[in-house]
């Protein structure tokens, strides 16, 4: 017996935690962080175990994947079944969730410890969160993804909307669970036209070439196109990106779990859930290239001068994800295309490129997953020592808040690009990707993704130090002020009460529950990307159709390397000269008249927010309007006419009940007679005929 | 013999006489009583035509109908008994409690 065959239970375990938690938690001490912990932890132990033996010894008979299912419905010739299905994108995922997941519980210990009796609440809806999503990493058919997609985006509704009687977070809540909507509605729609066009959504049928190659090509473009649209939604990508920002209302930890590990990975996984048929249509795959690179580049803008600290790390996830879907999509068209080359060797060269794509797309998603955990939470140590968002109010934070400091500057690094570092490896890859593209099928779309990639890449630079020099650098702002007399005087009051409290404080830093995380991710963020030099190397574990071990002349080589590395260490040093040195006045250039417009436009996010809420309070309340009045007035007119008309004939007839026995039996004879008289009438009518 | 017509046109003339009362008489023991007339023509059709079918069925279920037509008129008598006692009046037109 293999550790794969048991890797159903991965999912089970977080949800059993969540049924514990959820009945019993309030009865608990800790009101069930222990329980979701060892939920979680326990998954995630399995999980690793499972991927490890995934992506290393592979599965039995050599296999690629490792099915375990059972037939759920059969009717009328469509299959559908339940079931795991594992290969190394699963293994890949499996890891990135699992682990993040579980140390943001670990984190959550320390974060949540003053939220009393609804960390039961918070409890519940983590375990459910982490479960479901597991369940959707490890579905084996299209269908079940949905179901657990669905449920993420409850929990996330349920957790963005944590701190309901907050007007804010209530309607962030809705926001997010409305806007996502119209993603899963579309992604449904999807399922159905994949559903007719195969008669099943297996992944093991549908990832068959020659299943794929028997089938309407223009039904399966169709599918896989709206089945991207449930990406676009979930993932937050333009032009359903507007509800990632609000999303912030939610305690810190879980925008860590949404944008690191649970959620907005879903909709990159679908993506890459569905290469083997996107490869088939190289069209769909532009188009995913299309609005990664336009989101990323737009995303980047809006953080340049976000005035919240959550909110900059939320519109780079946006951004990082654009990267992601530009990478697949890239890789989806090039080995598409390369499918379509009746050329050899071209074939192969254009087959290889987009595998590479491919990886560099899942590889981002990985690093991602630890440098985005890692930003989050220390921005959450942050939040949790100055009690604001406010990046203006923070500032000289260094001192007081090494630890925080320090690893929050690795992952800053981390997501620029800068060298060793994880983000490095694979945003150069993705680049390089996107680049070469253009350069082999000679079209300029690609190109111009390419420079929106590398203008982007310069942004995330100079906005991740903007954030990163705000909030620890240069003066002492007025909140790092209050909180560090606060803390004083905090540890003074508490020390004899409590002596582990003002342990903790005196260091006048996160308790140990949230530094450990922080440490480990940090070490991940440095060090995730160099998994390049295990084995075959990160493209040579997990590639699609072909594989490719890493070179590392290949990257030495090569000037587009040196040329993102350039423009990081821009985006950096103009950073630094203006919110350091303050060489730059960043002030006097955002209140030039000329900037003026653009820089409220980015304030505005584009206008987005405003149009998002013109859709929603003009065009579909007025439509909601238009209904309810055709409900009011036809729908019930006709039903009231109905009654009002039986309830008049009834009113009317019920005056025959006289209460008069003989006018009673002068009906009954008179009926009697009538009968008499037809029957008669009728036998000789039926004489004569 | 008496042919059977007559005893047909008797027994119509006595139902006839019974349906007028029934409908007409404001008298509740009236209208019971006509009742006993259209059962008895009833009979008389009963016992003629078994006369002449030579079926002895038919005086059987004459019998039958005027045990029932007893028991009838004794709780008939009973209901209106009671009906006297309490709303003092066998006025058919009086009893018009179960109404609209």
């Amino acid at each position: 017996m293999q550790i794969y065959e048991l890797a159903w239970i991965i999912p089970l375990l977080p949800l059993v935690a969540f049924l514990i938690v959820g009945f019993l938690g309030g009865k608990m001490k800790d009101k069930g962080a222990t329980v979701a912990l060892v939920g979680v932890g326990s998954a995630m132990v399995l999980a690793l175990l499972v991927a490890y033996q995934a992506l290393t010894a592979g599965f039995d008979g050599g296999a690629r994947y490792f099915e375990q299912s059972f037939n759920w419905v059969s009717v009328g010739g469509y299959n559908l079944d339940l079931g795991i299905y594992i290969d190394t994108v699963t293994a890949l995922l499996l890891i990135v969730v699992s682990f993040v997941a579980a140390l943001v519980v670990i984190y959550s210990v320390g974060y949540m410890h003053d939220q009393g009796d609804r960390r039961r609440r918070y409890y519940t809806e983590i375990c459910l969160f982490v479960g479901v999503m597991l369940g959707l990493v490890l579905a084996n058919n299209f269908l079940q993804l949905f179901i657990f997609w669905e449920l993420v985006g409850l929990c996330s509704y349920l957790l963005i909307g944590f701190w309901f009687e907050r007007p804010a977070a209530a309607s962030a809540a809705k926001k997010a669970f409305l806007v996502t909507r119209i993603g899963d509605v579309m992604f449904m729609v999807g399922l159905i036209v994949l559903l007719t066009t195969f008669k099943t959504l297996d992944f093991h049928t549908l990832f068959d070439p020659a299943v794929i190659a028997g089938v309407d090509q223009g039904m399966l473009g169709l599918g896989l196109f709206f089945m991207f649209g449930g990406s676009i939604g979930k993932s937050a990508q333009f032009p359903l990106h507007d509800w990632l920002p609000d999303a912030m209302e939610g305690p810190t930890t879980v925008s860590a779990l949404i944008h690191a590990a649970t959620m907005v990975k879903a909709g990159v996984y679908l993506v890459a859930r569905m290469f083997p048929l996107l490869i088939f249509v190289p069209n769909v795959g532009m188009f995913i290239a299309i609005i990664g690179g336009v989101t990323a580049l737009m995303a980047a803008t809006m953080a340049l001068n976000s005035p919240l600290i959550k909110r900059v790390l939320a519109y780079s996830t946006i951004s990082q994800l654009g990267y992601m879907f530009l990478s697949l999509g890239t890789g989806a068209y090039l080995f598409g295309i390369g499918m379509q080359t009746p050329d050899l060797a071209a074939a192969e060269a254009l087959k290889v490129a987009g595998s590479i794509a491919f990886a560099a797309g899942l590889f981002h998603l990985m690093n991602h997953a630890f440098f985005k955990a890692l930003l989050f939470l220390s921005a959450g140590s942050v939040i949790h020592y100055v009690h604001t968002e406010e990046l203006k109010l923070m500032g000289g934070l260094r001192k007081h808040m090494k630890v925080t400091s320090t690893v929050m500057l690795i992952g800053s690094l981390s997501i620029a690009g800068i060298p060793i570092l994880s983000g490095f490896w694979s945003k150069d890859e993705i680049l390089s990707s996107v680049f070469n593209a253009s350069g082999s099928t000679t079209q300029w779309v690609f190109l111009l993704l390419w420079l929106m990639g590398v203008i982007t890449a310069f942004l995330t630079a100079f906005y991740m130090f903007r954030m990163w020099f705000m909030t620890f650098g240069g003066e002492e702002g007025e909140a790092t002020k209050h909180a560090t007399q606060t803390k004083g005087e905090h540890v003074g009051a508490h020390a004899d009460e409590h002596g582990h409290a003002a342990d903790v404080h005196e260091h006048h830093e996160a308790p140990l529950s949230m530094l450990g995380p922080l440490v480990v991710l940090a070490i991940l963020a440095v060090g995730s990307g160099l998994v390049v030099f295990i084995g075959q190397g990160f493209s040579g574990t997990i590639w699609f159709g072909v594989a490719e071990a890493f070179s590392l002349d290949k990257i030495l080589g090569d000037w587009l390397t040196y040329l993102s590395v350039l423009v990081a260490i821009a985006g950096i040093t103009l950073a630094w000269l203006t919110y350091s040195k303050k060489k730059v006045d960043a002030g006097a250039i955002a209140s030039n008249p000329s900037v003026r417009p653009f820089y409220n436009l980015l304030l505005n996010r584009y206008g987005f927010t405003k149009g998002y809420n013109f859709i929603g309070e003009k065009v579909v309340y007025g439509f909601s309007l238009a209904v309810d009045w055709f409900d009011r007035n036809v729908i019930d007119g006709i039903v009231n006419l109905i009654s009002r008309d039986l309830i008049g004939s009834g009113k009317r007839l019920r005056k025959m009940q006289t209460g008069l026995v003989q006018s009673y039996s002068a009906v009954i004879i008179g009926g009697v007679v009538a009968l008499i008289i037809l029957l008669y009438v009728l036998g000789y009518v039926l004489k004569v005929i | 013999m008496i042919p059977l017509e007559y005893f047909l046109i008797l027994s119509s003339i006595l139902f006839v006489i019974g349906i007028v009362g029934v409908l007409t008489k404001k008298n509740a023991i009236i209208v019971l009583m006509s009742i006993e007339i259209m059962l008895n023509a009833a009979n008389i059709n009963f016992v003629a035509f078994a006369t002449y079918n030579n079926d002895p069925k038919g005086y059987m279920f004459a019998l039958f109908s005027i045990g029932i037509a007893a028991a009838e008129v004794a709780v008939g008598l009973a209901i209106l008994l009671n009906l006297n006692r309490l709303k003092d009046t066998v006025h058919v037109d009086d009893l018009n409690s179960m109404r609209w």
